[in-house]
């Protein structure tokens, strides 16, 4: 369960103080597919950041099963990224030089998995993103559908506790999106496995189970579908 | 893996590693190339001195060398030429009796040092013999004794082969001597000053004329080089009343010269380091900060500095590992085919003449240099990109993520 408590981030630079978060609350189950929602600027990158460990909130607590990841160093937090939490970026971003399966495989290694489970795991997730037949293929050999699809059986493949997704849909065409959400459902319903997006993509809104809208750093509503 | 990516990411953008690698090794090469050739010249003059006058050794009697008096002859001379002629270290020796003469012919005049020599066994100890023109290396005469000068003498006597020579001194009582000498031979060797100030004669002419037995110096030539000081330590200690000099005391210039070139060398390799470093500094950074957004998902997504820092690392040891050898290839082989067939310098004869030089240059590169530049390549290799790795490490993922 991830539980976000009086969570604020005020970005200072000495000239311009912008309050990004105020004083935000959210508990998400274990097993929700969640969409964070709300317009440019009002924060859902910041709360989807904060709850990745990958800012940390000015004030205010973020636990993660019974980690408090907001008290925790920065290698702490790299680690704790690694073995508990997926990532899924809107412009992809794999690994241009390592193939389908290397970028799957990348963060097993970080681990230090056996080349056996390896060689299982990577050739499991990317069948069950449909992309079997591409293992060999570079990024810049793929569509920006297949290369999302690779992320997400990436961002899976270091067994995380669930899985963020900034805006996932957002270069991709409908037949894509349409695609991929699929997967990630399918993955949310056999797997139990927890999807938290921020997106402006209705086509994920109308996906999700719950729809949490930011707005000015504060959630403005938080409705279950 | 970190390796497998690090090798990976130096081909992402083939034709700027290229031009790095190509660089790193040029410089390599440029380097090197000038370390080859001033050694090569230093070991020339070097060896055209020793070969042409200098000798391993020269011996001489103390007082010969302070008041420079005729009769001031090697006292143990006999003694001296058994024990080195035993000696299985010694190639060759030969006894000179030199003179300060004032030399005349009918075209001019000019003063010289008159070297009585035995031919053969000066050509156990210098090339002279071979720089003479007609090969008449002071062997075949008929009336007049021999004499042979340098082209350069020649020409300011407007002598030739043939010519008659006077040559007149002082004997120790203050009596004028004069000789009379016919040219059998014109030498030119590679240091126009020596020639200018130097002609030989036989060694009995001279002793004949001075009505000194004995000789004022015995040159010294051994099978190895590296053996000279030893060997004049041996003779020290043997010959304790005789003033024994190698050829770093003869003509300490060259010596210095040997010196000036490490201390030329050391400064080369460290231009060639700097502008090593600085080439991969700049690749590095460059390749840092056009892939922020990838190394910020990296860590993102769980790798953590230390291996991020290493990838950087190894990118560059990379770079250099390729660029090295070839560099260092390069150089080996163009060392060995020019050190083989020798670089021409003939528009530069006359100049290079005037410093002792040959006009075809021979590089020279000693092994250790591969080994100290392979080493100094790799450390610098590694020194230089930690600014650029520890760039990478200050990367805060969040921020490079937003950057589209």
């Amino acid at each position: 369960m991830i539980k976000v408590t009086h969570v604020t981030k005020t970005y200072d630079d000495g000239k311009v103080r912008v309050e990004a978060l105020r004083g935000i609350n959210v508990e998400i189950k274990n097993g929700e597919f969640t969409a964070i929602v709300g317009p440019s600027g009002s924060g859902k990158t910041t709360l989807l950041n904060i709850i990745g460990g990958l800012d940390t909130p000015t004030e205010g607590n973020v636990i993660i099963g019974e980690t408090n990841i907001a008290h925790l160093s920065e290698n702490q937090l790299i680690d704790f990224r690694l073995n508990h939490i997926g990532f899924v970026f809107q412009s992809y971003n794999l690994i241009p030089v390592l193939t389908a399966k290397e970028n799957v495989e990348f963060l097993m290694l970080l681990q230090n998995k056996s080349e056996a489970e390896r060689d299982e795991r990577t050739t499991k997730l990317l069948k069950a993103v449909g992309l079997e037949d591409q293992i060999n293929k570079k990024p810049n050999e793929m569509s920006g559908g297949q290369q999302q699809r690779v992320a997400v059986a990436r961002a899976l493949a270091s067994k995380p506790d669930f899985i963020l997704a900034d805006e996932p849909t957002a270069n991709l065409d409908s037949a894509s999106t349409a695609n991929l959400l699929d997967i990630m459902y399918r993955l949310n319903q056999e797997e139990n496995m927890t999807f938290v997006f921020s997106t402006h993509d209705q086509r994920v809104i109308d996906r999700a189970k719950r729809v949490i809208t930011v707005e000015d750093g504060k959630i403005l509503s938080d409705i279950y579908a | 893996m970190i390796v497998k990516i690090a090798f990976k990411n130096i081909w992402r953008n083939k034709l700027r590693s290229w031009v790095v690698i190509i660089a790193i090794a040029l410089g390599i090469f440029g380097g090197l190339a000038v370390i080859s050739t001033a050694t090569g010249l230093s070991k020339m003059r070097q060896n055209n001195a020793i070969r042409t006058y200098v000798s391993h050794l020269q011996l001489h009697d103390s007082a010969y060398l302070k008041y420079g008096r005729l009769d001031d002859t090697i006292n143990q001379q006999a003694d001296i030429i058994t024990y080195l002629e035993k000696s299985k270290k010694v190639k060759g020796i030969s006894p000179r009796l030199k003179v300060e003469s004032f030399i005349q012919s009918a075209g001019g005049t000019s003063g010289v040092i008159l070297n009585g020599i035995d031919p053969e066994k000066e050509r156990q100890v210098t090339d002279l013999a071979e720089q003479c023109i007609a090969g008449n290396f002071l062997e075949r005469y008929k009336q007049k004794p021999p004499i042979i000068i340098s082209q350069k003498l020649a020409t300011k006597l407007n002598a030739r082969v043939k010519t008659t020579i006077q040559c007149s001194f002082t004997n120790n009582m203050g009596v004028p001597i004069t000789g009379i000498f016919k040219v059998v031979d014109i030498f030119s060797t590679s240091n126009s000053m020596y020639d200018e100030l130097n002609a030989f004669v036989r060694l009995e002419d001279l002793q004949h004329l001075t009505s000194i037995q004995g000789s004022h110096e015995i040159a010294v030539v051994l099978h190895e080089e590296k053996e000279v000081e030893q060997f004049r330590e041996e003779l020290i200690s043997k010959f304790p009343n005789q003033h024994i000099a190698s050829w770093r005391g003869i003509a300490p210039d060259l010596g210095y010269a040997d010196k000036m070139m490490d201390l030329v060398m050391t400064l080369f390799l460290i231009i060639i380091m700097l502008a090593l470093a600085f080439g991969i500094v700049n690749t590095m950074l460059m390749a840092v900060l056009e892939r922020k957004k990838e190394l910020g998902m990296l860590i993102s997504v769980g790798m953590n500095k230390r291996k991020v820092f290493w990838m950087i690392i190894w990118e560059s040891i990379f770079l250099a590992l390729i660029a090295g050898p070839l560099g260092i290839f390069s150089t080996y082989l163009a060392v060995n085919f020019f050190g083989r067939v020798g670089i021409d310098l003939s528009f530069a004869a006359q100049g290079l003449r005037s410093i002792g030089l040959e006009s075809t240059l021979f590089p020279i590169l000693d092994d250790k240099y591969y080994v100290i530049i392979s080493i100094l390549v790799i450390i610098t290799a590694i020194l230089s990109c930690i600014y650029p790795a520890l760039k990478a490490l200050k990367l805060n993922p969040a921020e490079t993520l937003r950057t589209a």
